[in-house]
């Protein structure tokens, strides 16, 4: 009863004890607003790794895409592979299925007369059956959270794509060099002959605009002025043109790939606020790109969207690795599986942060183990007199355990409500301190984040108070042990 | 009733050994007013450390009621101070933190777990209550000792020292620190307990004034009796006696 007693009395007389518990405080409160910071990006980071990734992708690096044949060994066309897929164990799970084509390319565009090279990943998608699967109708600029998401050209695209025709042609005629040819350029009308009407119309080429989802960090350029403010500068319009190299998938022409490109009309921006997808995603209409590589009736991918990814992802993938034979190059993963690495990277960046910032309450810890000292010194009277009138060795040690469990608790409970407070109101805060120091503690433009993203785990808190608590009772030990210790008769004399 | 047997007891002081008591034999009887009397380091109140188990004699031995106690395991010597030795310190050594209530508690506080002091509180609160209104202090329960004067305190720490019924009271120059009258206050209230609750009280004082008030004086020189009353005899029996010391 009286090691109860005393721990309370002592953490209500002893101003010493509010420094412990003030450590312990703070170091819970960093703990878990770091944590809280730490998970909410890493949980933004996994939604954008995911963002564009559908829940389980089939590939295959073959130029020309999958061959699959039916029975009678003729080629199955991608709706006929997705009918398949449904057909199969899997299909009741999948939510829905979509062809695709991923191809690696180099976009050219002009900016202020310069024209301008960019690597990318050109991906050839049907818009309607990607925004079904998902991961692609929510991150689009213009159309967002469009269900029915298209390549369509809006009038002022339209507008923009006529202003730069325009354009084109006045700086080509302010090319066209003044000096006369001696010799006349266009041969004599009448010395030629009759043009054959069917010729002329067969190579007429049909003008289609073909609309392009542009990565919003490859249509924008971002540079710090002379005040250190970061200027965002729309370098691809809607409307503007830009023209796509890639290598034709077609191996009919002797199984030799040759370059092919083609032209595109900016429609729309895609801005999933990851800047590996921002910077490097082109989408372009499928039934465009397969002509475009002459593989027509093809695909790379498959994006498949489950009914319930964490309960089916294993049998469908199972599943699927009957269709899709990998020794034909196919290869069926999970998107965590496709992200695997950069996942295992982001856990083990957490792990070790939180090492690091858990000596923090080692800190805390060793502080605690000084001021128990410095009380234990203090108290040595008391522990004489304590002895005299009977109490043990371990009930005088249990008073100063008691008390540092105690003040590790009184500091957790504190530092989890100070800790939870801050990541509340993280934002308002981090306003606060940009205004009172004038300079930005996150600046957004840097990131792609609107605000600062948390993301408060119970069991990481909970992880935290008992780690805090243990670290706090730990380090009374041995200020309690010397205590217990203590011989009564000298202890009584301590003067 | 308790027996000390050719006590030795030295310290240490930086590899130096210093012999305080050397062979003492003394017997304590039930319902004595014992008094040990002495020059500053006679070893006096070594002696009252180990009769009281607060230390443990180098050699010889210390009995209670024939029963060894110098040798009992902590726990059972933890035992005996809690409810059969009663200290009180020429310094009261009150709990700072605690109110005088809980102070005269203490032993009652540490003799009990929670659920067992719960049980009892109110037993004990009563015990507490009805000693210190017998010390003179029912006005004082809720000072703390630092509000208390001298006197006040040394009778609160009789109060404590008599709170579990000790059958021996081991005082350590509890008039040291007080003035002439507090200190016979002190010493009356320590006679009146003996006299009628019978508690056995051994007092090391060099005051010798106040062992007039006892039953029986014995005298320590260099760690040995050198002198002893004797039995319960009146106060001229001391004449001679204090004269000499």
């Amino acid at each position: 009863m009286y090691k109860l007693l005393l721990c309370v009395r002592y953490l209500q007389t002893r101003y010493l004890a509010f420094i412990c518990i003030v450590s312990v405080m703070l170091g819970v409160a960093t703990l878990i607003v770091v944590n809280a910071v730490m998970s909410g990006f890493s949980t933004k980071l996994k939604d954008r790794l995911h963002g564009v990734l559908s829940d389980v992708i089939v590939d295959t690096d073959r130029s020309d895409g999958f061959e699959i044949n039916d029975t009678l060994g003729k080629a199955l066309t991608p709706d006929e592979v997705v009918a398949r897929i449904m057909a199969s164990p899997a299909g009741p799970k999948i939510a829905a299925v979509t062809p695709t084509i991923e191809v690696f390319a180099i976009l050219q565009f002009n900016f202020r007369g310069q024209a301008m090279t960019k690597p990318v990943r050109l991906i050839g998608i049907d818009p309607e059956g990607r925004a079904a699967v998902g991961g692609f109708a929510e991150y689009l600029v213009r159309q967002h959270g469009h269900a029915r998401p298209s390549f369509e050209l809006t009038p002022e695209a339209l507008k923009q794509h006529e202003l730069n025709r325009q354009r084109r042609e006045r700086a080509d005629a302010l090319q066209v060099p003044n000096v006369p040819d001696p010799k006349p350029l266009v041969p004599d009308p009448a010395a030629l002959p009759e043009p054959d009407d069917a010729v002329m119309k067969r190579d007429m080429p049909v003008t289609k605009l073909n609309g392009a989802v542009i990565g919003y960090t490859i249509a924008h350029f971002r540079w710090r002025n002379e005040q250190g403010e970061v200027v965002e500068e729309a370098a691809l319009k809607p409307g503007d043109d830009v023209t796509l190299f890639t290598a034709g998938g077609s191996q009919i022409d002797g199984g030799r790939i040759r370059p092919v490109f083609g032209n595109f009309l900016v429609t729309d921006y895609l801005k999933t606020e990851m800047s590996e997808y921002d910077q490097s995603f082109v989408y372009v209409p499928l039934d465009v790109l397969q002509r475009l590589r002459t593989m027509e009736g093809r695909c790379t991918a498959f994006q498949i969207k489950l009914k319930n990814y964490e309960a089916d992802k294993k049998d469908v993938v199972d599943a699927l690795r009957g269709i899709f034979d990998p020794r034909t190059g196919a290869r069926v993963a999970t998107w965590e599986e496709h992200q695997g690495s950069l996942l295992a990277a982001i856990d083990v960046e957490r792990g070790i942060l939180n090492l690091l910032l858990f000596m923090i309450v080692g800190v805390a810890g060793f502080s605690i183990l000084a001021i128990f000292t410095m009380i234990v010194s203090e108290k040595y009277r008391d522990i004489g007199i304590l002895k005299s009138l009977g109490a043990s060795n371990h009930g005088v040690m249990s008073i100063f355990v008691c008390y540092g469990l105690l003040l590790g608790t009184v500091g957790c409970g504190l530092g989890t409500a100070l800790g939870l407070t801050i990541t509340d109101n993280i934002n308002e805060i981090e306003m606060f301190l940009t205004r009172v120091t004038g300079k930005a503690v996150f600046p957004r433009a840097v990131y792609y984040f609107k605000d600062i993203p948390t993301n408060v785990d119970m069991v990481n808190v909970a992880v935290v108070n008992i780690g805090a608590v243990a670290v706090a009772t730990l380090f009374s030990l041995l200020p309690a042990w010397r205590a217990a210790r203590l011989h009564p008769v000298r202890a009584l004399r301590f003067e | 009733m308790l027996t000390a047997e050719n006590l030795c007891k030295a310290y240490r002081r930086h590899a130096v050994r210093v012999p305080v008591l050397n062979g003492l034999d003394l017997e304590v009887k039930t319902g004595e007013f014992l008094s040990i009397v002495g020059a500053s380091g006679s070893g006096k109140s070594t002696l009252l450390h180990l009769l009281g188990t607060l230390d443990a004699p180098d050699s010889g031995r210390i009995l209670l009621d024939g029963r060894r106690i110098d040798n009992l395991p902590s726990r059972d010597r933890d035992a005996l101070r809690n409810r059969v030795f009663g200290y009180i310190f020429q310094f009261y050594h009150l709990l700072p933190e605690l109110t005088t209530l809980d102070n005269v508690l203490m032993p009652a506080y540490i003799g009990h777990s929670v659920v067992g002091w719960w049980k009892s509180r109110s037993k004990w609160r009563a015990r507490a209550v009805e000693l210190l209104t017998k010390v003179g202090l029912g006005h004082r329960m809720h000072h703390r000792p630092g509000q208390l004067s001298g006197g006040e305190m040394q009778r609160a720490a009789v109060a404590r020292a008599l709170l579990t019924s000790p059958r021996v009271l081991l005082a350590d120059e509890p008039t040291g620190n007080l003035d002439a009258a507090t200190g016979d206050e002190i010493v009356r209230l320590l006679r009146d307990l003996n006299r009628e609750d019978g508690v056995t009280i051994v007092m090391v004082t060099h005051n010798l004034d106040i062992v007039t008030a006892t039953d029986r004086v014995v005298r320590m020189v260099g760690g040995v009796v050198t002198a002893d009353t004797g039995a319960k005899k009146p106060a001229p029996f001391h004449a001679p006696l204090l004269a000499a010391v």
